[in-house]
């Protein structure tokens, strides 16, 4: 059975396979095991479908991203064991937020004008603060520098019509994706600038501005409300702001807008034909030897540079060098000086070598070379008087 | 560069600088000392003048610094430190993948150098958009409100007391492999693949707080939003949230690293990273979409079907790439006949990764691979074939598939299907073109 459907799939189209599986996939739930069995499932129809692996949310939804849920059965999802009391038990902790809580963060502003305030602003002062505040960055008239976004790319509605463009033999035209040719919403410009412009200081536009800015993004992408140009001195207020068509509104799939929404997304993911799916072929997958495209232009300015090098960095730069003691003490000396509990003057004990010093740098030197006490001739090694003492003005140097 | 990976590398270099300046000391030391001789051979005893062998290897016959001397103090890095000879195992970064300066770009994960599945915090790949804060967790807080009877407000504390949840998942970047549309570009697996990451992660189902909140049934959305620079927003259906969506607190057994949200951030997992909000500081629930700033600027997928884009593109489809040989870890010292083990990565988004096949004839022809270690939902799998070394030209290409019936399609098949101006969610199967000297590029195969 499962070589005649290898077959419908590789001469029809994804979409027609899709369905025929659907059906077979609902057809019973023995059926959906035993298709689950073969090693050809195509596309989310398809899915293992199991008690513990489902096409479908607790509440018998559909899932939305074409995917699969684990649900915990017998106190075990996935791979995972659960405690599923801890997850049915009315825990709640916090505090109610306030209605000013709320307010002071809820910034956000959507399509149907929720969150979006009173205020106003011209084309011409738009330009007088794009000039001031968002010009470094986003170039003469949103023209865009460095990789910096470009606010406009010409004339909304003749750039909309790029969006069908794909560079492919030898096309080098590609779709325009500005603020006017492709964003399907105003209310997004106007929470952008808000809550993220300018880049170093977001929060700092007054309405008022944030208005006059969008005026003169309206401007530069030469877009219309309600027929009329948006020239220079065309004043944008919040009535106007809510009457702005995008001119590729419908540029958009899955439709995410109103009740259907969340069904129309699940619907969308549900089939492959929308996003793409392989096909399990093992042998002879196509006629002849591979057609191969290799880099034509590698990037390869990478920060740091790749290396596999197992070695030890470099100095930093302006670094101190290390007091020419300092390896000798930590190898010789800091199995006793290093601690107090050895009764030697320990490293770093400004007292303990305050009270070594008043005999004398020389005394002290001599002591360590042909010892005194507890402390061993060179402390059990066989430096060089020179070397001993050299540790012992590291020693000096760090109880200072 | 970003000013914590300099002060880790400035602190990798001091303590370079300081065992170099031991092992010169050794080798002064030894110059003074009378048991110098010795001291530079483990053989037992110098004077028998054992004859040199030229197979000797004289890492072994020569005493290294490291045996003779104390090693540091369990005083010193009290935050360890990998070893300072591991300092170009780093993330990194390349203009091109940069919105205009360092605060708006992503530094990669260096997937060629990670062992097993978990990728350690500080190579975690880091996406921001007004680059990362230092929030004071004492002062940060989740606010959830909107079409609920009964917004709260959760300081940090009172969030960690909510029953807990410890999953292992990747994190991608839906542009991962996104600048090879058109070709491939980089001669590199982690620019190649390296925008994504995976982790441990542990946190709290948001389904568990807001059982008890009160959602109203109009509620199809919820905007997770953060707190930085950007305030990045991003809407979720409520599908996902009742699902497996979680804030999370822990990555990898300790608190998330700045670049990963401190102190929380949204795991939606198997979803375009940039859903997973970081600095996560509100959930507000709608009934209809919030069209946030980089949902339309960004992460929309342009297709050739009359020039519409995907919106709400969510799961990461199933893909897969070999790790082992790649760009940075070419084959060398081989010989003909030698057994090699092939390892690579395979993800989805979707579900369970449940085979990887493998061509080397750049799919052609395919076989099995075997995976190995955890197989779990949504997170890297690890995949292995035994190879036997023939020292001639390979197209080898890796297939992966997951339990929601998924495969990975050909690049041929994914440009037929959506074109190329997508830049995002770029699945078509991966090829490396291996020489016969065991170099190793990075190809497509268009068949």
């Amino acid at each position: 059975m499962y070589k005649s459907y290898l077959k419908k799939i590789v001469s029809s189209s994804i979409v027609a396979s899709v369905v025929l599986l659907g059906t077979t996939c609902n057809a019973s739930s023995d059926d959906a095991k035993k298709v689950a069995k073969s090693s050809n499932s195509v596309g989310p129809a398809k899915a293992e479908v199991s008690d513990s692996v489902k096409r479908t949310y607790a509440n018998g939804k559909k899932v939305i991203d074409g995917g699969v849920t684990y649900p915990i059965v017998n106190g075990q999802t996935g791979a995972y064991a659960a405690n599923e009391k801890a997850h049915k038990a009315a825990v709640k902790f916090g505090k109610p937020a306030t209605a000013n809580e709320i307010k002071a963060w809820n910034i956000d502003v959507m399509p149907d004008g929720t969150g979006l305030p009173e205020g106003s602003g011209s084309v011409e002062d738009g330009e007088e603060l794009y000039e001031t505040k968002c010009v470094s960055c986003h170039g003469d008239f949103g023209a865009g520098s460095g990789s910096y976004p470009k606010l406009t790319a010409g004339n909304a509605y003749e750039m909309q019509k790029t969006m069908v463009n794909q560079r492919v033999g030898g096309n080098d035209e590609g779709p325009k994706r500005t603020f006017g040719s492709y964003w399907p919403n105003a209310s997004t410009l106007w929470w952008y600038i808000k809550t993220g412009m300018p880049h170093p200081a977001p929060m700092s536009l007054t309405n008022d501005e944030v208005y006059a800015i969008s005026a003169y993004i309206l401007n530069i992408n030469e877009m219309e409300i309600d027929g009329e140009l948006v020239e220079d001195e065309y004043v944008l207020d919040r009535e106007k702001f809510l009457k702005i068509q995008m001119p590729n509104k419908d540029g958009f799939i899955p439709k995410i807008d109103g009740p259907k929404g969340p069904d129309n997304v699940r619907a969308f993911y549900d089939d492959v034909s929308n996003y793409g799916n392989g096909i399990r072929c093992m042998k002879d997958c196509f006629d002849g030897e591979a057609k191969v495209q290799k880099i034509k232009m590698a990037i390869s300015d990478f920060t740091p540079p790749l290396s596999n090098e197992k070695s030890l960095p470099a100095a930093p730069k302006g670094a101190k060098a290390e007091h020419p003691g300092k390896a000798g003490y930590e190898k010789h000396c800091a199995v006793c000086h290093g601690t107090e509990a050895m009764g030697a003057p320990m490293l770093g004990n400004k007292k303990a070598w305050a009270k070594v010093l008043k005999q004398g740098k020389d005394t002290v030197y001599s002591n360590a070379i042909h010892g005194k006490n507890g402390m061993p001739p060179k402390g059990g090694t066989s430096l060089a008087d020179d070397k001993i003492k050299e540790i012992i003005d590291y020693m000096i140097e760090e109880a200072k | 560069m970003n000013n914590t990976s300099q002060i880790e590398l400035d602190t990798m270099a001091e303590q370079a600088a300081e065992l170099t300046s031991r092992r010169d000391f050794f080798r002064k030391a030894a110059a003074y000392s009378a048991g110098a001789v010795v001291a530079t051979t483990v053989l037992a005893d110098a004077s028998e003048h054992t004859k040199a062998n030229p197979k000797d290897d004289k890492n072994i016959l020569e005493e290294k610094p490291w045996s003779l001397e104390l090693g540091a103090p369990v005083t010193k890095n009290r935050y360890g430190m990998p070893s300072p000879y591991e300092h170009n195992v780093t993330r990194r970064t390349t203009d091109i993948l940069s919105s205009g300066n360092m605060q708006a770009s992503i530094a990669v994960t260096p997937i060629q150098d990670l062992s097993g599945i978990i990728t350690p915090n500080g190579l975690f790949f880091n996406r921001c958009h007004g680059g990362t804060p230092t929030i004071d967790p004492n002062q940060h807080r989740l606010m959830i409100h909107g079409l609920l009877e009964k917004p709260i407000v959760l300081t940090m504390d009172e969030l960690k007391k909510y029953p807990s949840v410890t999953r292992v998942h990747f994190i991608e970047c839906p542009a991962n492999g996104g600048p090879e549309w058109r070709g491939p570009q980089f001669n590199s697996i982690q620019f190649a693949k390296g925008f994504m990451s995976n982790a441990e992660w542990t946190g709290v189902y948001i389904k568990d707080i807001i059982k008890e909140l009160g959602l109203k049934k109009e509620a199809l959305w919820m905007l997770a939003e953060g707190i930085d620079n950007s305030h990045m927003g991003r809407t979720v259906p409520v599908d996902k949230v009742l699902d497996d969506a979680m804030i999370v607190w822990g990555q990898n057994g300790e608190a998330l690293r700045p670049e990963q949200g401190y102190p929380i951030r949204l795991l939606v997992p198997g979803w375009e990273g940039n859903l997973c909000v970081k600095w996560l500081c509100r959930l507000e629930f709608a009934k209809e979409p919030f069209y946030a700033k980089e949902e339309t600027a960004k992460y929309t997928a342009l297709t050739k079907n009359g020039g519409k884009a995907i919106q709400h593109f969510y799961a990461n489809e199933v893909n897969s790439v070999v790790t082992s040989p790649c760009p940075e870890k070419p084959w060398k010292d081989l010989k003909k006949g030698d057994l090699v083990e092939i390892e690579g990565l395979a993800w989805s988004g979707m579900g369970t990764i449940r085979g990887v096949d493998i061509s080397f004839d750049g799919g052609k022809n395919w076989e099995e691979a075997s995976l190995k270690g955890l197989v779990l939902e949504k997170s890297w799998t690890r995949f292995s074939y035994i190879y036997k070394y023939e020292g001639k030209d390979l197209l080898l290409s890796t297939r992966a598939r997951d339990d929601a019936g998924h495969i990975q399609p050909s690049v041929k098949q994914e440009r037929d299907t959506v074109g190329v101006e997508g830049v995002y969610h770029r699945n078509g199967i991966h090829t490396w073109a291996v020489s016969a000297k065991g170099d190793v590029t990075n190809v497509q195969i268009l068949s």
